[in-house]
């Protein structure tokens, strides 16, 4: 009562009138909607209109646009639609001929690129993927992982992951028996904020990934042998160019007997990661469990592959089986019904933060981890990020609110990892300038920390739903 | 003779190898090894400066190539592709043959005579030093490890360069993907309400900070070439979000964090008493269309969008973005102005002229690709601010050629005036038209450490204010670009703003120039003395230093 008796009267009227409008036009585009048709169009023009994704990417729905067409002369909206169709017309590739120019300008085709041009005679092409092999060390020396601190218990000083040893090439892995090593996959080409390339140096130059682990009540690194890989070389223009390489690498690991921990990159290097596992171990014998915000599965891009379609890229080329894909976390920008109607249509198990909020945590990853055991065998975890709440991974390339807590996470994991058989851990769009403090990188370095705990627990035999230590609990 | 049989029998014959010259080391390690490391010697010298090893690395030095020794410097012509612009490729040049010392030619004589030449032909150099090759080869204690040795060498040379068949030889796209050109896609004009060709005010009010949608210099918007023909427009901003920068990365925010932070873009200039905004007729051109997974698919948009601005007779600033988009950006202009018709300053610590790489276009190849095309002569290619660490040939091969770089050495040797006296002199000394490329990285990290590939000992922002007024004050600017602002990486609001305050230094240079101000370093006598004393004793003096604003005085 008090705010209207204060309201001046000429700003009452106003507001009334501004009512009215708000009414009348309310009425008017229900009016319209009923309509269902505009007059003037084409059979050919009105069947365009009809189908939603024609409309969505103009932002408008059919109602909308009979909404914002209605009263206008035929000609009018004909021009409309007509502008509306030659703009979708535009997007497929239209092939044709180069320039004749006399000087040569490859990046100026007349039509469409169908490829992008390298330069084929630069001296050095594949130089920076070639490896050095041992009998060209300046020194020799034997295989086998080595460290490269000078003192017991080091922890600073030539950061590794974990403060693990170093293995360089292949033979170390072997010679050691190595069971986890982590690599790192700088690639930074993420549809977010860019800075990937810098999360596997930041996750080194990070504690939080070595030492006692409360709930299991172990040390992983005692109960396992770790190795630092060091980093796969990757093109840093395109993914296109680097994914090969990344996937012979991880592969020959995997052969090696070895679990890989692959320390992105952005989230397109979960498919030469995926495509690794089902080239060693075959794709009836993989179960995906991918922790995220976007369900990276969008379709019908240019680029063959990107983070944005890592997940379809793979169900479509047949090296993953949407229904040993299990998805955890799903919220944000990429989502639509569309992509979800498609992940339905593939059987991929997918559980969004909705069903989260409806059933509790706790239900949710219970369904999620009989899933995972319920697979054919194996299990690869994809773990980007922006799965967790911003305030707890703020350095994400494409954060997303509303996110998992990291006390919700660290058990699932640990779980996951002592109660399967985990073939590999990929951890994606770690972007460390976005956060200033330590935040991300320490709990990056955690999420690594609980799966390892988990397959420690696994080794020593301890895979019974739920292990928690004696040593913590008061019984 | 065929070496290479199958892979695996390869990597068997290098382990083995390797296990054996790992035995040999341990049990016969080389002589020179342990020369200054006796456990009694009194240690003289640090290695470094051991004389021997000085010597060494002088032979090393002679060894080096030089393909450019018998080269002369030849003018380039407008439109021609400059004579020695592949004369020094990085990676590219033939290697200069290797001279076999007698005692490694006696201990390889057993081997095949195309091995010998392979060795001779010097394409080891790529691989391993030739030193250290000698030394292995010397050491080894059977012929077979020799064989592997080598081998393996010759091996890595075959798969570090590009062969048909084996590597891919471009990156191929999806030409059924539905979505292939829906990155830049335009909006249809017909889904907004009819309007008028022009720009458009996007404020509500009269005055005040503006209208609250974040625009360059709270500029009007134009979205359309008419748009910029029917406002008469002098200066249409445009963004250009590329963000393909080989260090941190976080370019495609730059037009975004200046656009929204406003401050450094507006009012008057205390150098001059000009309000730019005032003075000229200046857009936001919103941004240019990207696609993020390819700097070589998003050049054409650029340069078309660039070419269309020029085309109103508008002058273009391109803020980015990294900067391969000096390519698309001068391309653009010698589209329109005429090729070899534009010269250009190009600020930064790099020198961009890389080349002879696997990509053809990169934010380090901008340049070489402009003097390729023949749109730019390399004597028209003025660089300041040049610092980073950069091989001693690529300057030789720039001299060559006659590109004007200015590098901060020569700031140090000579100082700041007498570079920008230079470089002020040299722009419109050859071209009519004028191209600023200003990568914000040639400043100092103190002042501008929000940028993907910072190198220390940078300009400070008073000397680039003062130079980058000045040049569009004195030279026909016909087109700007400010590049490789990453917002993210500076948590501060100092980067954004001296950025924007990088753009007001040209905007208030342009305006200098259409109201007619000759003066070179012009300075306003209104804002620089308060004139209630003689401090600088020039009243007496006064045609020394009498200026335009006094000229017009004496008019009126």
């Amino acid at each position: 009562m008090r705010a209207i008796s204060s309201f001046p009267a000429a700003a009452f009227d106003t507001a009334l009138k501004f009512a009215i409008i708000i009414a009348s036009s309310l009425a008017l585009s229900v009016s319209a909607a009923a309509q269902d048709a505009l007059p003037g169009l084409t059979k050919y023009q009105q069947d365009f209109i009809d189908v939603p994704a024609n409309l969505s990417l103009f932002g408008l729905t059919k109602e909308k646009l009979i909404d914002r067409l209605s009263g206008q002369e035929p000609e009018t909206v004909r021009a409309a639609v007509t502008a509306m169709m030659e703009t979708l017309e535009k997007r497929p590739y239209k092939p044709a001929a180069p320039i004749e120019r006399d000087i040569a300008e490859p990046l100026e085709p007349a039509g469409d690129y169908a490829e992008i041009p390298m330069n084929t005679k630069a001296g050095r092409y594949n130089s920076s993927k070639t490896l050095r092999p041992a009998i060209l060390d300046e020194f020799a020396r034997e295989p086998g992982i080595f460290s490269v601190k000078r003192y017991l218990g080091e922890t600073d000083g030539i950061p590794t992951f974990a403060n693990a040893p170093v293995a360089v090439r292949l033979e170390d892995l072997v010679a050691s028996s190595v069971d986890v090593a982590f690599v790192g996959v700088p690639l930074n080409l993420g549809s977010g904020w860019r800075d990937a390339q810098h999360a596997p140096g930041a996750l080194r130059a990070m504690h939080g990934l070595s030492g006692y682990d409360v709930y299991a009540g172990l040390d992983p690194a005692l109960e396992l042998t770790l190795a630092d890989y060091g980093d796969i070389s990757v093109d840093r223009l395109s993914i296109d160019m680097s994914v090969g390489h990344v996937r012979e690498t991880v592969a020959a690991m995997v052969s090696a007997g070895v679990v890989p921990f692959i320390i992105g990159g952005d989230h397109s290097v979960m498919y030469p990661a995926v495509a690794a596992m089902t080239d060693t171990l075959g794709s009836d014998d993989i179960t995906i469990v991918h922790l995220d915000a976007h369900p990276n599965a969008l379709r019908g891009l240019a680029h063959p592959l990107v983070d944005q379609n890592a997940v379809s890229a793979l169900i479509e080329d047949n090296l993953m089986k949407g229904s040993n894909l299990v998805q955890l976390g799903l919220r944000g920008r990429d989502l639509s019904d569309d992509v979800l109607s498609w992940l339905r249509s593939q059987d991929v198990r997918y559980h969004t933060m909705a069903e989260v909020e409806e059933r509790g945590w706790d239900r949710v990853m219970k369904a999620a981890l009989s899933e995972a055991k319920a697979g054919p065998g194996r299990v690869f975890i994809s773990f980007d990020m922006s799965v967790l709440d911003p305030a707890e991974g703020p350095g994400a390339g494409r954060p997303e609110a509303a996110g998992l807590t990291m006390r919700e996470v660290l058990p699932f994991l640990r779980r996951l990892c002592a109660e399967t058989q985990v073939a590999g851990f990929g951890i994606f769009d770690v972007t460390p300038y976005l956060d200033l403090s330590y935040q991300t990188p320490l709990n990056a370095n955690s999420v690594l920390h609980a799966c390892l705990s988990g397959i420690a627990l696994r080794k020593k035999g301890l895979t019974k739903d739920a292990y928690l230590s004696d040593l913590t609990r008061r019984d | 003779m065929m070496y290479v049989k199958s892979l695996a029998a390869l990597f068997f014959s290098l382990s083995c190898a390797a296990a054996s010259l790992a035995q040999a080391q341990q049990t016969e390690p080389a002589p020179s090894q342990d020369k200054a490391d006796g456990e009694d010697a009194e240690l003289k010298l640090p290695r470094f400066l051991l004389k021997d090893d000085t010597q060494k690395a002088d032979e090393e030095k002679k060894d080096k190539p030089n393909p450019l020794k018998d080269l002369e410097y030849t003018p380039s012509k407008d439109g021609e592709v400059p004579v020695h612009i592949d004369a020094a490729t990085p990676g590219m040049m033939e290697r200069p043959p290797l001279e076999l010392p007698e005692d490694v030619a006696a201990r390889i004589t057993f081997l095949p005579e195309d091995t010998i030449s392979y060795l001779k032909s010097g394409k080891t150099n790529a691989i391993v030093r030739p030193d250290k090759m000698f030394k292995k080869i010397l050491a080894a204690q059977s012929d077979e490890q020799i064989i592997a040795y080598i081998k393996a060498i010759m091996s890595v040379d075959d798969q570090m360069t590009y062969k048909e068949g084996r590597d891919k030889a471009s990156i191929a796209l999806d030409t059924q993907a539905a979505n292939f050109n829906t990155w830049r896609s335009l909006r249809p004009a017909e889904l907004d309400p009819a309007r008028e060709a022009g720009p458009i005010a996007l404020s509500r009010y009269m005055g005040g900070r503006g209208g609250g949608i974040p625009t360059f210099a709270g500029a009007p918007l134009a979205k359309t070439p008419e748009d910029l023909i029917a406002g008469e427009v002098e200066v249409a901003i445009v963004g250009a979000p590329l963000d393909m920068g080989s260090g941190w990365r976080d370019a495609r925010h730059g037009p975004l964090a200046m656009r929204v932070m406003g401050r450094g873009l507006g009012g008057t200039d205390v150098a001059t008493m000009i309000n730019p905004g005032e003075a000229l007729n200046i857009v936001d051109y919103g941004d240019i269309a990207i696609d993020q997974m390819s700097t070589e698919r998003s050049m054409k948009e650029v340069r078309r969008v660039v070419g269309e601005i020029a085309k109103t007779g508008a002058v273009p600033f391109i803020i980015g973005g990294d900067h391969s988009l000096e390519y698309p950006n001068v391309a653009a202009m010698a589209d329109v102005y005429g090729k070899g018709k534009v010269g250009v300053i190009h600020f930064d610590a790099h020198l961009d002229t890389g080349r002879g790489r696997p990509h053809l276009m990169s934010h380090g190849q901008p340049i070489y690709r402009l003097m390729r095309e023949a749109h730019v002569r390399p004597e028209d290619y003025i660089q300041v601010g040049l610092r980073a660490h950069y091989s001693k040939q690529y300057y030789e091969w720039q001299r060559l050629i006659g590109m004007r770089y200015h590098t901060m050495a020569e700031v140090e040797r000579r100082g700041w005036d007498a570079v920008l006296d230079r470089v002020l002199m040299e722009a419109s000394e050859n071209t009519e038209y004028l191209y600023i490329s200003f990568d914000v990285d040639v400043l100092d990290p103190a002042f501008e450490p929000g940028t993907g590939t910072p190198v220390s000992g940078g300009l400070d922002m008073r000397e680039a204010i003062t130079i980058v007024r000045r040049l569009c004050a004195e030279s026909n600017v016909i087109g700007f670009d400010l590049v490789e602002l990453a917002p993210e990486i500076d948590p501060t609001y100092r980067s954004t703003l001296n950025a924007n305050s990088l753009v007001f230094a040209c905007l208030t240079g342009m305006a200098m120039r259409k109201q007619g101000i000759e003066d070179p370093h012009f300075i306003s006598d209104l804002s620089s003395d308060h004139s209630r004393n003689d401090f600088y004793e020039e009243k007496n003096r006064k045609s020394d230093r009498q200026t335009t604003e006094d000229k017009q005085g004496d008019k009126k």
